[in-house]
């Protein structure tokens, strides 16, 4: 976690520098009154860069991912809950004597 | 729903607590969240919290929800003293609610009282008009008296008022198929998998039921639902693997003196399924593998 956790904070700075760098070009550019039409190939490499670590960080630091297939073999169904309120108490589990002995003792 | 992997975790818990491992807090809440019905555990366990002072007030506020909990495992196993004793407890601490008044109308219900809980379930319905749960324990009354064409009364009485409560649905399909009244219990089951179309258990127990009525669209259409219960369950299902097989040799012997060209389009599917099952049994009961597989041959060699 804190490995992932430094290469997203790594992949922020590059893009901040990125950002950083693209602003200065454009600067100079309009000193030197030329058109702005994209950012040079140094920064456009630091922005892939920069994209691939912080994708790296995003999926390795929250953690497991939980399965969402609904036929997975974790998330079947396997069966209904009871219908609680539905439920009678006089069945045949009456003539089978509990633990005696069990009381609320207070 | 409970879920192959909430169920395998409630079994493990079970066996912690019983072996004396400690935990029997998460799975009264795990039995609780799951809505189980393991009322002789329940009841053991949490009295053994509750009788503990101290492992009672670290509960905090859930030692009321537990008190609840253990009076209805104290009700479904025949011991009405502890549930007396458990409804008094939340009596003193909340003298006007009404959840308290419907678990005193229970215990009149487990005690046998049924005039009297009716009383109480009306009086309790005079404040409260709209309480579903009470109405629900109306129609649990008149089931538990026998009384079945009342429970079926009250229950689509309840129904019209309440149309989306899926428990009511399946109870009232349940009272229908243990009353052999199979076309109704095929609408209640369609409602249900309009409503949940995910759950496979619904279509299983629709295809089930469109098998009992027999004739030929009934069977084709039981053939496609026991197969959509395999898609939704991912094939893990060993009653809807039988129930293709059993329905494919139903349909060829009611097709055999009618002409066949329907059959061949999906003749493959017994086979798989039957490969299927075959392999389930090898896992897990190999010892039985040869009465399966001498079945599966009647089953194909009658058709």
């Amino acid at each position: 976690m804190g490995l992932g956790f430094t290469v997203g904070v790594i992949g922020v700075l590059i893009l901040g520098h990125a950002a950083y760098s693209t602003i200065q070009y454009r600067s100079l550019l309009k000193i030197t009154e030329e058109e702005f039409s994209g950012p040079p190939m140094e920064v456009v490499l630091e922005l892939l860069v920069g994209l691939l670590f912080c994708m790296w960080a995003a999926l390795t630091v929250p953690g497991k991912f939980l399965s969402v297939h609904p036929h997975s073999d974790e998330n079947r169904v396997v069966s209904l809950p009871e219908n609680v309120d539905f439920m009678i108490f006089n069945h045949r589990g009456r003539a089978f004597s509990s633990e005696v002995g069990l009381k609320l003792k207070h | 729903m409970v879920t192959k992997t909430e169920e395998s975790q409630l079994n493990k818990l079970e066996n912690q607590v019983e072996n004396g491992g400690g935990g029997a807090w998460e799975y009264l809440c795990l039995a609780r969240k799951l809505k189980v019905r393991r009322s002789d555990k329940v009841l053991k366990y949490g009295l053994s919290i509750l009788n503990d002072s101290r492992k009672r007030s670290s509960l905090g506020p859930d030692e009321w929800t537990l008190y609840e909990q253990v009076a209805v495992a104290a009700m479904d196993c025949h011991a009405v003293d502890v549930a007396k004793d458990c409804i008094s407890a939340l009596q003193k601490k909340f003298p006007e609610s009404k959840r308290v008044g419907r678990l005193e109308a229970m215990l009149l219900e487990a005690k046998g009282s049924w005039e009297d809980a009716e009383a109480a379930y009306s009086s309790l319905l005079e404040d409260n008009p709209f309480d579903q749960v009470i109405h629900k324990r109306r129609v649990a009354i008149a089931k538990a008296q026998g009384n079945i064409s009342a429970a079926i009364e009250w229950l689509n009485k309840y129904l019209e008022i309440f149309m989306a409560d899926h428990d009511a649905w399946r109870e009232l399909a349940e009272i229908y198929v243990s009353l052999q009244m199979y076309k109704q219990a095929a609408f209640c089951y369609e409602e249900l998998i309009l409503s949940q179309p995910t759950v496979p258990l619904y279509h299983l127990a629709y295809a089930d039921v469109l098998y009992t009525l027999g004739g030929l669209e009934n069977l084709q259409t039981a053939k496609k639902y026991y197969s959509s219960t395999i898609d939704l369950s991912g094939g893990k299902n060993n009653r809807a693997l039988f129930g293709i097989c059993l329905c494919t040799s139903a349909i060829s012997q009611l097709a055999r003196g009618r002409n066949r060209e329907d059959k061949d389009s999906s003749s493959d599917l017994p086979s798989l399924a039957s490969a299927a099952l075959e392999k389930e049994y090898k896992l897990h009961a190999s010892d039985k593998l040869s009465v399966l597989t001498s079945t599966l041959k009647c089953l194909r060699v009658s058709s």
